[in-house]
């Protein structure tokens, strides 16, 4: 597993499998470096983006990976949230975007 | 024993640079101060969002200034205020959109208002008894 970003409050990873592994708060301070760890990726393969070590998310985080969802369907394919914790699917839910992600397991 | 939500805590006021990574101290504050005023997990959760999105309209929007915050409790309500010393704040910004559909989703009321050359943000969350 390759280190992308590493910060007090984020950090990304990509394992073998080419998933996006996040750990920490996705705020205003961890949005842009998951952000900038995502635009470093493969733009033309499904995102696949492991939330599981996620317990905080805000609006910042959020237009994040709708950014990211947005440019996925461009090039006909989605973003698969995995392991999502209670904390991130209340924000999807409250904003009206759970339906902008494929979401495909809880966090267990 | 007194009842924790039946007590007055604060204001509590946080003057700090705009530094993103500052969220997260905020965010622990207002932990400590809802669980001292005996909120629930679940709606320390939702102060925290709202803390969040305070901090977050503040440091995007704020104009670079250094941000106040104040918590206070009162009347089974968690009040939080942020202000930024910035006149050119523009309360439609199409960016702040997002945050006002969290802020309505995890608060009783909030505000995202231009009041004497500032910026202000105030969020309440209410124990869910009394709302």
């Amino acid at each position: 597993m390759s280190e992308m970003e590493d910060s007090q409050s984020l950090t990304v990873e990509r394992d073998q499998a080419g998933v996006i592994v996040v750990h920490g708060d996705v705020d205003v301070a961890g949005g842009p470096i998951l952000e900038a760890a995502l635009l470093n990726g493969p733009s033309d393969s499904q995102v696949i983006i492991d939330l599981g070590d996620v317990f905080f998310i805000d609006s910042s985080g959020l237009r994040c990976l709708l950014g990211v969802s947005r440019r996925a369907h461009e090039q006909g394919t989605n973003v698969v949230l995995r392991h999502v914790g209670n904390e991130v699917l209340r924000l999807l839910q409250i904003t009206g975007t759970t339906d902008q992600f494929s979401i495909e397991d809880g966090r267990g | 024993m007194a009842d924790p939500l039946n007590s007055m805590i604060g204001p509590v006021l946080i003057r700090l640079p705009p530094t993103p990574a500052l969220s997260r101290v905020l965010r622990l504050a207002a932990s400590g101060i809802a669980a001292m005023a005996g909120f629930t997990v679940d709606e320390t959760e939702d102060i925290k969002i709202a803390v969040s999105e305070v901090w977050l309209a503040l440091i995007e929007h704020g104009g670079g200034e250094p941000i106040e915050v104040q918590f206070s409790v009162q009347d089974h309500v968690f009040m939080v205020r942020g202000q930024a010393a910035f006149g050119g704040f523009d309360v439609d910004h199409p960016d702040l959109a997002l945050c006002r559909t969290v802020l309505a989703g995890v608060c009783t009321q909030h505000g995202i208002e231009l009041v004497d050359d500032h910026a202000q943000i105030w969020a309440a969350v209410a124990h869910a008894s009394i709302t």
